[in-house]
This record gives structure tokens, sequence and C-alpha cells, in this order.
């Protein structure tokens, strides 16, 4: 029961994320608008309830199931991208490695510099 | 009377078919069966549990001869969560928030910048290559966590299924290279090695994070969900451009 009062808690922001994408016309999914409300509420109440954690714990360790419809769909519309996996192959194994090296340059250069701030 | 049977079992997919349950069930069963496997070949990094599900499932439907259209019309009925899922992210979020005080300067330096990259460098080289402008929109979300990404593409006009095996490649090589430049350069700093993992690497990176420690895996976490909100909120603007 507990967990089902959370759950609701959940799909009721996704609706409010969801009418604010249709009202104010954002380019942003419904699902996103709504995760950064409920962060923001939570920030600002400064704690979660128990039952709304175990359901967001509950649906997060499902998630794998949730996207498989989606991840499947790649062996099936493989035809459709023929001639261009060379490109895609690039741009993933290339642009991950320049983007980990700046990840890691970038965190390194920024803490060295700052270094003792807020430790 | 044995062939009238057997007619009627080349008929039953096409049935069971016609209702979502064949599919939430197929769906089930390979979750399962993915997960057991994937502990059965010892948890490798390189192979993560939702690659083997949807190996297995993808062979099922194909035996069974089910029509993938029709398989993607009943798998709704789970797809249909994905949207209080992606809210559900939040609340880890939230949680993970704190971490933010103990390094705001290196996070709210390198994540505009580092994420913005991570779609920019994809796109470039795609771009560069001769890719479709829906094949672009298919990878520029690769460094986000899945569903939030089934979000970015879906308004970018993507391929989701596209998006989603550039996405599970671009966890798996993250993680490699994360572990291979911390050799390299080095970087010692777990905290670093853990944003940098869930910030490129997603929900694959993070669970990497969490072997090298907690503090790691946390950082992951945060760096993962911040990721994901940032980039959902800046490529629909950069894209319309």
């Amino acid at each position: 029961m507990s967990m089902l009062r959370g759950f609701l808690v959940l799909v009721l922001f996704f609706i409010l994320g969801e009418s604010m994408r249709v009202l104010f016309a954002l380019p942003v999914s419904g699902g996103v608008l709504g995760m950064v409300v409920i962060t923001f509420t939570l920030m600002v109440k400064g704690n979660v309830s128990d039952e709304l954690a175990s359901a967001s714990q509950g649906l997060i360790s499902v998630l794998v199931l949730l996207i498989m419809p989606g991840v499947v769909g790649v062996f099936f519309t493989a035809d459709q991208f023929s001639g261009q996996w060379l490109a895609v192959a690039t741009a993933l194994l290339v642009g991950t490695f320049l983007s980990v090296l700046t990840t890691l340059l970038l965190m390194q250069l920024v803490t060295a510099r700052g270094d003792g701030d807020g430790e | 009377m044995v062939n009238e049977i057997l007619a009627r079992l080349q008929a039953l997919p096409d049935i069971l078919a016609a209702t979502p349950i064949l599919a939430i069930g197929l769906t089930l069963g390979a979750f399962f069966a993915g997960n057991w496997l994937f502990s059965r070949v010892g948890r490798p990094l390189w192979l993560p549990p939702v690659v083997l599900s949807a190996l297995l499932l993808a062979g099922v439907i194909a035996f069974l001869a089910v029509d993938y259209q029709s398989y993607q019309q009943g798998a709704r009925w789970l797809s249909v969560l994905l949207g209080p899922a992606t809210v559900a992210l939040g609340i880890p979020l939230y949680q993970q928030m704190h971490h933010i005080r103990a390094m705001w300067r290196p996070i709210v330096v390198t994540l505009p910048i580092a994420a913005t990259m991570a779609a920019v460098y994809a796109v470039v080289i795609g771009w560069a290559l001769g890719a479709t402008p829906e094949v672009l929109a298919s990878l520029a979300p690769k460094s986000v966590t899945a569903p939030i990404a089934i979000g970015i593409t879906e308004q970018l006009g993507g391929s989701v299924p596209l998006m989603m095996g550039g996405l599970l490649i671009t966890g798996v090589v993250a993680t490699l290279f994360v572990d291979l430049l911390a050799r390299l350069l080095p970087v010692k700093d777990e905290r670093i090695l853990g944003f940098a993992l869930g910030l490129n690497g997603h929900a694959v990176g993070t669970a990497r994070a969490f072997e090298i420690s907690h503090t790691a895996g946390a950082f992951a976490s945060l760096g993962m969900g911040l990721t994901g909100v940032f980039t959902a909120l800046i490529l629909p603007l950069v894209f319309r451009l």
C-alpha cells in the first residue's frame, strides 16, 4: 500500500511535468520536467518520505525492464541505417574517448586549483 | 487431427500477440533470464545484463515469428512506466545533492562543459562522416541515462532503437576509457573518477563506480543525474538552431 502511495506521487509529478510541457510548448520531456520539479520540491522540503523513497527505488531497480522494448528494436531496425555504421561507430568510440579525457582533465585542473576549498 | 493442431500452433503466436500480455511476459522472462545469465558468466563489465536480456528477447521474437511491430504495441504497457520512472530519478539525485557542497567548484565548472562536449564530439564526428540528421539526433544523448535519453531523442526526432544501441556502447567504452585514462594521466581521486564515470557512462559507468568505492558511486550517481537534467534542458534548445 505505502509503496503505491509513493507511486501515486511519482505519477502526479509526471502528469504535472507533461502538463508543463504541453502548456508552455517546451522541447523537454514531461518526465524530465517532473524530475526537476520533484528534486526542487524535496530540496525545499528538506526530507523525503519513506513511501516515496521505496517507490522510486522499486521503479529504478526495474528500469532495465522498462527500456528493453527500446533496446531490442536495434536488432529489427538495423537495415534502416545501413551505410552509416562507420559514422556511428567512430562517433561513439572517438567521441566518448574525447569526452572522458575532457571530463578528467577539467575536473583535475579545477580541483587542483581550488584545493582546500570547502573540504 | 495432428495437422489441424499443428496449423493452430502456427497461428498461436499471432493470436497471443493480439493482447499485450505476451509482450509483457516475454520481456519479463528475458529480463530475469538475462540477469541470471549475467551472474553465471561472472558479471563482466563489458557485457551489461541489459545487452544479454535484449539479445535473448530478440532471439525469441525472431524464433516465434512474432511481428516486431505487434511486440512494440504490447510492450507499450511497460514503456508507459518510463515517465514516472524518470521522475523517480529525482529522489536519488536529491539524496546525493550534499556531495555538491564538498566539491561544488569542479562540478559547477566541469558539468556544463563536459556534458555539452559529450554530445558535441559525437554529433560533429558523425556529421563529418556523413550521418543523416536522424542518426545525429540519435547520437546526441549518448551519455544520458536511458529513460531521460528516450525523452530527448523523441523530442529531437531521432530513432529510439539506434539511440539505445549507441547508449549502451557508450556506457561500456566510457567505463573502459575512464579506467585507461585514470592510469595514463594519472587520476587517483575517487570522486573525480566517479563523476567522470557517471557523466560519460550513465548507468553502466555508475555500476562500475560502485565497484571502486561507495564515494565513487555517489559521485557517479550525481554526475549521471546532473548530466541527464542538463542535457535534457539544453540539447533541444541547441538542436533548434
